[in-house]
């Protein structure tokens, strides 16, 4: 082919060149692990007899995160009649150290505030620590074990963080859900 | 409601259909001579856009000259090939333009009054016609001009057939025919529109301000546009470079009273007289919205910020031309707290509460959480005549993408929150090129022949939630589209072959939690074939046949999305434990449209068309949710099923009397995944509008082309969803709703300035509804009543002599 258009398609061809030349440096960019981003992997509640005694800790641990493998949710048992003090532990285990993002949401206490439903189980919780506005925050908590569950019966225990920045007034409607398990809970 | 609503539909599609069939049965066909493609149109005064009448149209190829009827319109019969059609009329400066015909064609004139010392424009442009059988409609002129103010996707709901998926008064993704996102290719002057068009919540990152046209092409157009274009093309195309000497500007002003919205575009094209062939333009846009009230509340953070320039330099001379193009978008949107949900708990209540928990006065603050984006485009196209072969044209093109997605709390971690970093932030960059070679006619052929390619990578911050992870997309393609055109027939058949090289990088974590980046590549070759035909028995008819295979390969998206936004857990298929990988799905389209025109009395338009897809790629919500720290999610899957998409667009209008004019269009279409045996989620529920429009028709005085118009939109229930739907999607579709409009305006003579005002009024009563199609509809009603004044001037800056 002797035809000048020809020629100049090949030109037209060597223009698009250093634009496809781009790929050799994204080839070598990388995703990185999500660092800096917030996450909660786990959530432990520990409760220790008032009157001393081995504490009684359950676990919602989810190492890789949202979606993947199913989280690994443990069963809270509790002594009928006993009295526990009550502290949730939230801690980023994607990080390493983990990062305690419990102590976070103290910090922010104002923002934050957990709620605890029991059902199918005879518990009384109550939240012990306050913000600086004198909301109830819920870190700490003294829980009451009353009558021991029907054999072989569970109840859960629903643990609800909610964040509600500049919104919070004591109740369960403002803000979003950062933290929502259940226990499989039962007193015996 | 919705029954009556759906039965004087019914009875006014029939009646409407009737009176289509006698005028079809009216127009005897007669004996014509060989050459016989129709080139009409209608010679209108630019600013009352009254028709001319007795004005001089010449080919003056062929010397051909006729004078337009009592209503402006005019009428030749030619054989294919290009034609320089000259326009003149006392008063007004004459106008050539050049019009390539290869079937029935028409080419509307708007002359301007020598008054407004537009003497001497000779208005060049060559525009490319649409893929002729393929059903297509374009706003423009007046059109257009009632949009100015509103989105691209908003303001392509003017078209039937065209719907827009919306979040808020501030994004709206056009749906074609029931398909959007991926299978709608947007072209940006030339330029395929590639950022992060996958999400629902993404709208076009285009300023409409820049086009003098919108144009849709309906239903399949892969051969030309690549195969992403199942659902059809939405082209947004400027007005040509300026080719007579001067300097010109154009200023569009537009007011809201709903939301304060105010957008100002102003534009500025010049051509020096020394150097015709150096031609240039100039173009921002500014336009912000304040928060948005339905008839009850304030609608919290719905505003929204955007700025807009481009600029364009041109060389063009007879044989070959050169032009850069530069543009940028920018936009900063405020979504509604109360969508931006953490669980499916704060979902559902949300939903269950009649107003949004948190309401607002009004304020043109964009607080969290908002989508800043920003989208760069650079062009460079360019053609060459080359006497013997025909003409090669090119396009060069790179563009980025920049999307940052802001959650609505800062991190708990001060130093995170400091630093007030966007919780998603992607990147993609494209460059894209093309190459067509358009053969001179060979006996009754016409065609092209062309390779495009495309280099596409993306990639999220550092830091950033992954969701879409890194991929690179390489594509190349090769297409033949030929024309066959003989007497009252066209046919036109074009073939395609792509390959798509997609590589995706993403990162994720094992049971135990740690880090690993997984890789997989994936390489398709995908065909696309089309066939169509058009036949012109009459000069005012045309009848449109098209059929059309695709195969679209799969996208990253689509494979690999994953992770919870605003309150629902998406996930790619590819990550569904034991999903097979995901095939490219094939569409096979059929469209066939009559339509009727440039007749005194009664025009329109109807589209009936059918596009099977099989292995169809959807998302949908499961009844199944995902366990995560924050309770339990509802999961939308991407999943590949068989489906089947029915429908039909009407669009017509009925000149009552010497000034009342009628308009009626309406659309339906009806999709079945014929695999489970369900209807489809998420399409655009029936839907009608009628106007009525009186023009008071002045040629004199400082008041011209006056007009009022009332209009009448009506939305049915969508009733057609997949099964035990409530418990999948949250909430029921909204009922149906009618809402009313008025508008009027007027030229106004403002010294030797032809100032274009209107005031329009819209759910002028005020009503509370929702919509399917809107992702707010769980938490809010749409917009109350709103008045919107636009006011276009345009301006002759100078001229120099010559």
């Amino acid at each position: 082919m002797k035809n000048p258009v020809f020629k100049k398609s090949l030109f037209a061809l060597l223009l698009v060149a250093p634009l496809l030349g781009a790929c050799k440096k994204d080839n070598d960019e990388e995703p990185t692990p999500d660092d800096d981003n917030e996450q909660i992997t786990t959530v432990r509640y520990e409760l220790t007899p008032a009157g001393g005694g081995t504490p009684v800790t359950v676990q919602y641990r989810d190492l890789d995160g949202d979606g993947g493998a199913d989280p690994t949710i443990g069963t809270l048992t509790l002594a009928a009649g006993t009295t526990y003090t009550g502290k949730l532990v939230l801690l980023d285990e994607t990080k390493n150290p983990a990062v305690i993002i419990s102590d976070e949401v103290k910090e922010e206490a104002d923002e934050h505030m957990f709620f605890f439903e029991p059902s199918n189980v005879n518990l009384t919780i109550t939240r012990t620590d306050k913000d600086a506005k004198s909301l109830e925050v819920g870190l700490e908590t003294r829980v009451v074990a009353g009558t021991a569950n029907a054999a072989n019966t569970t109840g859960t225990l629903k643990v609800t963080l909610r964040h509600q920045p500049g919104t919070k007034n004591g109740t369960f409607a403002p803000g979003d859900t950062d933290v929502e398990v259940r226990f499989p809970t039962a007193v015996r | 409601m919705d029954f009556r609503f759906l039965a004087v539909a019914r009875v006014a599609g029939a009646l409407w259909l009737m009176l289509l069939a006698s005028v079809v049965a009216a127009r005897a066909t007669q004996a014509q001579p060989e050459c016989m493609l129709s080139l009409s149109g209608r010679i209108t005064d630019h600013e009352s856009r009254e028709g001319l009448p007795g004005a001089t149209v010449v080919v003056l190829e062929t010397q051909q000259s006729t004078q337009t009827d009592a209503a402006g319109n005019y009428h030749f019969h030619l054989c294919a090939g290009s034609y320089q059609v000259q326009v003149s009329y006392v008063g007004y400066s004459r106008e050539t333009a050049v019009v390539r015909l290869d079937g029935a064609y028409i080419r509307n004139f708007q002359l301007h009054p020598d008054a407004v010392l537009l003497s001497g424009a000779l208005v060049q442009g060559q525009r490319a016609t649409a893929p002729s059988p393929q059903p297509s409609t374009t706003l423009t002129g007046a059109a257009l001009q009632q949009t100015r103010g509103q989105a691209l996707g908003e303001a392509l709901q003017k078209i039937a057939g065209v719907t827009a998926i919306q979040t808020g008064p501030g994004i709206f993704k056009p749906m074609i025919h029931g398909l959007h996102s991926n299978r709608v290719t947007v072209l940006n002057n030339g330029v395929r529109q590639e950022g992060q068009q996958w999400g629902t919540e993404h709208g076009p990152e285009i300023d409409p301000f820049i086009a003098s046209r919108l144009t849709v092409v309906k239903g399949a157009a892969s051969v030309r546009y690549g195969s992403d274009a199942i659902g059809g093309v939405v082209l947004v195309e400027p007005k040509p470079l300026r080719d007579s000497a001067g300097l010109g500007a154009e200023l569009n002003l537009v007011g809201m009273s709903n939301n304060g919205l105010g957008a100002a575009s102003a534009t500025l094209d010049g051509n020096i007289g020394k150097l015709p062939a150096l031609r240039w333009r100039a173009q921002g846009t500014l336009r912000r919205a304040g928060t948005m009230q339905t008839p009850d509340y304030y609608l919290k953070n719905s505003g929204f910020a955007e700025q807009n320039f481009s600029g364009a330099v041109g060389w063009r001379k007879a044989g070959y031309g050169l032009e850069l193009f530069h543009s940028q978008f920018n936009t900063r949107i405020g979504i509604l707290p109360a969508s931006h949900a953490g669980s499916k708990t704060d979902l559902l209540l949300a939903v269950a509460r009649p107003a949004p928990l948190e309401t607002t006065g009004f304020s043109y603050d964009i607080d969290r959480a908002y989508q800043q984006v920003r989208h760069d485009v650079t062009k460079l196209t360019g053609f060459l005549q080359t006497g013997t072969a025909g003409q090669l044209q090119f396009t060069l093109a790179q563009q980025t993408d920049y999307r940052d997605e802001y959650d609505k709390f800062r991190p708990r971690n001060d130093n995170l929150a400091s630093r007030n970093l966007p919780e998603l932030s992607y990147t993609n960059r494209t460059s894209t090129g093309e190459l067509l070679w358009e053969h001179k006619a060979w006996h009754r052929l016409t065609g092209s022949l062309g390779v495009a390619g495309t280099y596409q990578f993306n990639r999220y911050a550092d830091g950033s939630r992954q969701f879409i992870p890194y991929y690179t997309n390489l594509t190349g393609g090769i297409f033949w589209i030929e024309k066959w055109q003989l007497n009252k027939w066209l046919l036109e058949g074009g073939l395609r072959l792509d390959r798509r090289d997609l590589a995706v990088k993403r990162g994720d974590r094992s049971a135990n939690g740690a880090f690993f980046v997984d890789r997989t590549r994936f390489r398709y070759t995908t065909p696309a074939a089309s066939l169509g035909a058009t036949y012109d028995p009459t000069a005012h008819l045309t009848l449109s046949l098209n059929t059309g295979l695709t195969r679209r390969a799969p996208a990253a998206n689509e494979r690999f999305s994953e992770g919870v936004h605003n309150g629902m857990y998406e996930l790619g298929n590819d990550l569904v434990p034991g999903a097979a990988a995901l095939a490219p799905e094939t569409a096979l389209n059929t469209g066939l449209s009559v339509h009727w025109h440039t007749n005194p009395r009664f025009n329109g338009e109807i589209t009936v068309y059918q596009n099977r897809i099989l292995d169809f790629i959807y998302q949908v919500p499961l009844t199944e949710p995902v366990q995560t720290v924050r309770g339990s999610h509802i999961s939308w899957q991407y999943q590949q099923t068989d489906a089947t998409f029915r429908g039909i667009d009407l669009s017509s209008s009925y000149q009552l009397a010497a000034r009342w004019l009628l308009a009626l269009k309406g659309s339906m279409v009806r999709t079945r995944d014929t695999r489970a045996d369900e209807w489809q989620i998420l399409m655009p529920a029936d839907r009608a509008a009628a106007s009525l429009r009186y023009d008071w028709t002045e040629h004199t005085g400082r008041f011209r082309g006056r007009y009022a118009q009332l209009g009448v939109d009506a939305v049915a229930r969508q009733t057609r969803v997949p099964d035990n739907y409530e418990a999948r999607d949250l909430l029921a579709t909204p009922a149906g709703y009618v809402l009313l409009s008025l508008e009027a305006g007027a030229t106004v003579r403002w010294g030797r300035l032809p100032l274009s005002v209107s005031l329009a009024a819209t759910n002028l009563l005020n009503q509370r509804y929702r919509d399917y199609l809107n992702r707010y509809r769980y938490f809010a009603d749409e917009m109350g009543r709103n008045l919107t004044l636009r006011l276009h001037i345009p301006l002759e800056l100078s001229r120099s002599a010559q």
